[in-house]
């Protein structure tokens, strides 16, 4: 009988331990150091507040568009319809688009042309590096050597030769037109592409860039060409 | 040498757990630290039943599981209630807790002193004799 009551007492004593260290295991996660200073967390936090407020305007936007939906009845559903398609299209590149920006020219630089060093296309990682250095700007239409350059587009080497969308850069000079939402956005662009190091990199490739002051109104034309729909898919009436 | 045999099992039960490094989701702790408590009540209580010589088996054993589901049922439904039930539980098993170690410490005191009287009782004797 005493047997019993100690086999019985260590097996509850061993669930009991057990249980306890589980405990303790969970208590004891290591703590991560937060080590971010004031300056971080608000950098952070304006970051987020960004996003926020994009969001936000998102939202706002997509809501106008349902009320829209809403308060027309069926006879002018078509030109709800329409009015979308064509705000898609000009989200798409496909519409012309005229608003103030500024014109950038891509050159041999002065020394090359003095050396007589042969002038060659621009590469496409430096042309890439360029569009990735302007699209830290926000709502920007660009448009390289007369080529809309729209979401879907490519900068690729195709023989020896830099296209975009498909069709070959000229040898420079030429010219890059970049509109802006607004006047002072395409100021603050035009003071950003001055004091970029993106100069240095086309130099060390033999061009200069040469950054024109926003104008008023720039018109750049549409992407022409059709998209190939590759994944969206009709749904069949009736579902 | 039987004695220590509980010990012992507290002792593999801790190790295994601390080797086995097993951890449960912060949202669960409230559960398992009520059940440890629970656990505690039970075997003080068992302890006690066996100094005082009312230990059932099957008392003891279907109180240990029946009081850890009962706390982990009472701190379910405190938060889903939102209200902290479980502090009823806490509250329960801490004075029961306290009350068994009293009555155990009670017992062993007891136990003690009487020993102690029958060695005084058994020292003159001894005296006589000599």
């Amino acid at each position: 009988m005493r047997k019993t009551i100690h086999w019985r007492f260590t097996l509850i004593l061993l669930i009991v331990g057990f249980m306890t260290a589980v405990q303790y295991n969970t208590l004891k996660v290591p703590e991560i150091r937060d080590t971010r200073d004031i300056w971080a967390i608000r950098k952070e936090l304006s970051s987020e507040k960004q996003s926020h407020s994009e969001l936000l305007s998102e939202i706002r936007e997509l809501d106008k568009t349902i009320h829209t939906y809403e308060s027309l009845n069926n006879e002018n559903a078509g030109q709800a319809l329409s009015t979308t398609v064509d705000k898609l299209n000009r989200q798409a590149g496909r519409m012309d688009t005229i608003g103030p920006g500024i014109i950038v020219e891509v050159r041999p630089s002065a020394e090359s042309v003095a050396f007589g060093i042969p002038i060659t296309g621009i590469s496409p990682d430096l042309l890439t590096r360029f569009v990735n250095e302007l699209n830290r700007f926000k709502g920007i239409v660009l448009e390289i050597d007369g080529k809309r350059y729209t979401t879907l587009s490519s900068i690729r080497d195709i023989n020896g030769v830099t296209a975009v969308n498909g069709i070959n850069i000229a040898t420079p000079p030429f010219t890059m037109k970049i509109i802006s939402p607004t006047l002072s956005d395409s100021e603050k662009l035009y003071n950003f592409l001055s004091a970029s190091t993106i100069q240095d990199d086309f130099y060390l490739d033999n061009f200069t860039l040469d950054i024109g002051k926003p104008i008023q109104e720039l018109k750049i034309s549409g992407w022409t060409e059709k998209f190939k729909n590759e994944f969206l898919k009709e749904i069949p009436k009736g579902e | 040498m039987t004695m220590w045999l509980p010990l012992l099992g507290l002792v593999l039960g801790i190790s295994l757990g601390l080797v086995s490094d097993l951890q449960i989701p912060q949202v669960y702790g409230n559960y398992l630290s009520i059940a440890v408590l629970a656990a505690l009540d039970t075997l003080f209580g068992g302890i006690r039943a066996h100094l005082q010589q009312v230990y059932d088996d099957k008392v003891f054993v279907s109180g240990f599981f029946f009081n850890i589901a009962l706390a982990a049922a009472l701190a379910f439904l405190g938060v889903h209630l939102g209200v902290d039930l479980y502090l009823a539980a806490v509250f329960a098993f801490g004075v029961r807790l306290f009350q068994n170690i009293a009555v155990i410490r009670r017992i062993l005191l007891a136990k003690w002193t009487d020993r102690e009287k029958k060695l005084n009782t058994n020292v003159p004797e001894r005296k006589d004799l000599s």
